[in-house]
């Protein structure tokens, strides 16, 4: 572009090493996303031109096909709710008897079971297929920053994510081609983004309130071994919560009585927020929502804050417990999640575990930036000091009992990988087969337990009752992923079958969603045109605005200087239509229409190159 | 058992002792998942792959075996080729299963009357016990009379699920 090569002279990046490998940590969260990568052991995010990083959880899909991710997607959730979907992470691994909430988009059962699909202008889509969208927009946001496909990334998860959800999460990233170094708990990229695994000895807890989740983590780091000891939270409070409570301050102030439509209750939720962010620094905010008008000081607000808080402070009293560590020996806290920047939050929690808490990375960013880190040692980019990240699992392994019972076989907080092996034997004579069913979850009875899949053993050779020995193999890997063996022994003739839990997604599911995404590829490829072009066409008219403010009056004459800015009006109205092809056009025409602008800004600065006077002069 | 028993002290080069120490442990287990853990051979072939995972696998089961007393006592009991957990209600002595049975109604009562001093001293006492009953283990096991060591430890077995009762009672107390 003749204008920008101008104003911005040499300023091309040098091109990425070549041997270095392009790795990046993901953090694929409820409500945004984000994309880190790491260099030399200093990690950032990287962000848009518009200096984004946080690319929010939201697919819109529209009427002529096209996928849009992020914050043009969650734009459109305004008009059009029903294809617009946020929140997909809370549908992952989940069933649909899972959902008893309010969705503002339809799901509806699988058929072939497994988690719910979301009902779309574009056809039913997988929580799977909807968040390979979002990574694949963070991948090509990767890829473009540093210039080539990646070679790998680490994904990162809440630790009391289960099988099914880490299984899910697999899923989505393969399907957006993507090579998974490992999927990582979002506490333990937290500890890692502070450097805290470089001390020597340490007891961390990880206090992440984000909009809508709130966990917390345990961990113990001794020289370069990194373990979470025990998980809490509370998976629906977050400070989409505390705008809910400011929301009903705001509604008994104004007397205004519930039920609202949908409408004025995001609005309400706005105003909420809106006053939430400006008491992180003031003292008071002054609200006005509809016809009434009031101030919400601060005190008032950290009551009201002070009940969501006392919840989180309960889980981490649980955790404690179940770690068997008291608060002395806490020795560092790392705070995470947007809602941690609520000055009460801070000091509660700090109050409680009697020690500051450590706020100085963006508790939003943490997590993305410790990902990538790892990333950059698992990619081999970075040797040496290598730490060891060692994860448990968050929930008790087992399997159906007689009677409904659930066997527990690999307990929560198992240090992973792990394989355990139990024996079970046939209750009827001649019995040939032997049906098994795993289960996830620390209740006694199946029932309330979480299923994970059924499977049955074939061609057990006819004996007495009881003479059958059945071996039933978990292996859970570093990823917290499981497969099950089951063998008879007895015999010597071993029958197995290695399974992969129902909610995951078959190998068969993987492969036709991977060929659908080619026949969809078009319209992405659609799609991704259209954006490419608003995002030029947007380039050009802030260049040309900029180029006309320095010297437009002295060196065009009135008509020259009317086509220009008629030209970036033209163009600034398309920006908002879906015509890429329109768009482009008038961005070539525009760009056209400017060379002649262009030439004489050359002149005029070689000139004043040569007669030594500044740029900065003329302005 | 059909299994062959691996020898979680010759993995861990550790003497097959009951007392074991506590940092070496660590430091041993440290060392190994520093050599083997899937991490270390992200870029590497499938079946390299397959065999850090099983190793650590391995070195994981080990750890937690080596570190909790009842599950060493286990341990060295099936190394010797007796199986701990076969038993029958005569093996315990009657003495014994009837101080269970009255430990448990206390304990159920003590829950009751929300008594957290009673249950702290309960607790006191089942862990003199259950030390007790470690020391025994140990004596008996390094004598070689290893039918009298596995009473212990399954008298060993009744005493630390007793002590799990009482934490949860305790837990229930204090309404976490």
């Amino acid at each position: 572009m003749a204008l920008l090569s101008i104003s911005e002279p040499g300023q091309s990046k040098p091109p990425a090493h070549a041997v270095r490998k392009r790795a990046v940590g993901i953090d694929l969260g409820t409500t945004n996303s984000l994309v880190a990568v790491a260099n030399e052991g200093h990690a950032h995010t990287l962000c848009d031109h518009a200096g984004h990083c946080l690319v929010p959880s939201v697919v819109h899909f529209a009427q002529d096909g096209a996928v849009i991710v992020g914050d043009a997607a969650r734009n459109r959730g305004t008009n059009d709710a029903a294809n617009t979907i946020s929140s997909v992470k809370r549908l992952m691994g989940r069933g649909i008897a899972d959902i008893d909430y309010d969705l503002p988009y339809e799901i509806v059962p699988d058929p072939r079971g497994g988690m719910p699909l979301v009902r779309t202008i574009a056809g039913d889509k997988s929580p799977v297929e909807i968040s390979a969208q979002i990574l694949r927009e963070l991948v090509s946001r990767a890829e473009t920053e540093l210039g080539g496909p990646i070679d790998g990334a680490v994904i990162t998860v809440p630790a009391y994510f289960d099988e099914a959800q880490r299984q899910a999460t697999k899923d989505a990233a393969r399907l957006a081609g993507i090579n998974v170094l490992r999927l990582l708990g979002e506490p333990t990229a937290a500890a890692v983004a502070y450097g805290l695994d470089r001390k020597k000895e340490e007891t961390v807890i990880i206090y992440d309130l984000g909009g809508g989740t709130f966990d917390v983590s345990l961990m113990r780091l001794e020289q370069g071994v990194f373990k979470v000891l025990a998980t809490g939270g509370d998976a629906a409070l977050g400070g989409d919560d505390i705008d809910r409570l400011v929301g009903q301050w705001i509604l008994e102030q104004a007397g205004i009585e519930e039920p609202l439509s949908y409408s004025r209750r995001n609005a309400l939720a706005a105003v909420a927020r809106d006053a939430k962010h400006t008491l992180t620094e003031a003292g008071n905010a002054e609200i006005t929502f509809e016809h009434w008008s009031g101030t919400l000081g601060r005190q008032e607000f950290d009551g009201i804050v002070d009940a969501i808080i006392d919840r989180t402070i309960k889980a981490c009293r649980r955790v404690l417990r179940d770690a068997r560590m008291t608060v002395g020996e806490i020795s560092d806290v790392v705070m995470v999640g947007g809602s941690t920047r609520t000055p009460r939050v801070r000091e509660r929690v700090a109050e409680f575990f009697g020690s500051p808490v450590h706020t100085e990375i963006d508790p939003d960013k943490v997590v993305a930036i410790g990902a990538a880190l790892q990333a950059d040692v698992l990619a081999g980019n970075k040797y040496g000091d290598e730490i060891l990240l060692l994860d448990v699992i968050p929930l008790s392994l087992g399997i159906e009992t007689m009677g409904g019972l659930m066997e527990k076989i690999i307990p929560r907080n198992t240090t992973i990988p792990v394989a355990r092996a139990q024996q079970f034997t046939t209750y009827k004579d001649g019995q040939t087969a032997m049906s098994l069913h795993v289960m996830q979850g620390e209740r006694e009875l199946v029932a309330d337990c979480r299923s994970l899949a059924r499977f049955e053993l074939k061609g057990i050779p006819p004996m007495v009752a009881g003479a059958a020995v059945i071996e039933v193999m978990f292996q859970v890997d570093a990823d917290g992923l499981m497969e099950v063996q089951a063998k008879e022994l007895s015999t010597g003739i071993s029958s197995s079958v290695v399974i992969k839990p129902s909610y995951g997604l078959a190998e068969k599911d993987i492969e036709r969603m991977i060929t659908d995404s080619f026949a969809a590829a078009a319209s992405d490829k659609a799609a991704r045109a259209l954006q490419e072009s608003r995002v030029e066409a947007q380039r050009i008219i802030e260049a040309l605005e900029s180029a006309l403010a320095a010297d437009g009056r002295q060196l065009l004459d009135e008509s020259e200087y009317a086509a220009l800015t008629d030209g970036m009006e033209k163009l600034a109205r398309l920006i908002d239509s879906d015509d890429a092809d329109a768009i482009h056009a008038a961005a070539e025409a525009l760009n056209e229409a400017s060379l002649v602008f262009a030439g004489r800004r050359m002149d005029s600065q070689i000139k004043t190159a040569l007669t030594g006077h500044k740029i900065q002069e003329y302005d | 058992m059909i299994n062959s028993v691996i020898n979680y002290f010759d993995l861990f080069e550790m003497p097959r002792t009951f007392q074991v120490d506590a940092a070496e442990l660590e430091s041993r287990y440290k060392q190994l998942q520093a050599a083997w853990h899937p991490d270390r051979f992200t870029g590497a072939d499938d079946s390299k792959r397959l065999q850090a995972l099983q190793k650590t696998s391995l070195v994981n089961d080990a750890y937690v075996t080596l570190k909790s007393p009842l599950k060493r006592a286990a341990h060295l009991l099936a190394l010797q080729g007796v199986d701990a957990e076969e038993h029958n209600q005569a093996h315990f002595g009657a003495d014994f299963l009837h101080r269970q049975m009255i430990l448990r109604e206390q304990l159920e009562a003590l829950g009751e009357q929300e008594d957290m001093a009673g249950l702290d001293a309960m607790k006191a006492e089942v862990s003199s016990a259950t030390n007790a009953a470690l020391v025994e283990f140990e004596s008996l096991y390094g004598q070689g009379q290893f039918s009298e060591a596995k009473q212990r430890y399954n008298r060993l077995q009744f005493l630390y699920k007793l002590l799990d009762e009482i934490d949860a009672v305790e837990e229930n107390l204090l309404d976490y």
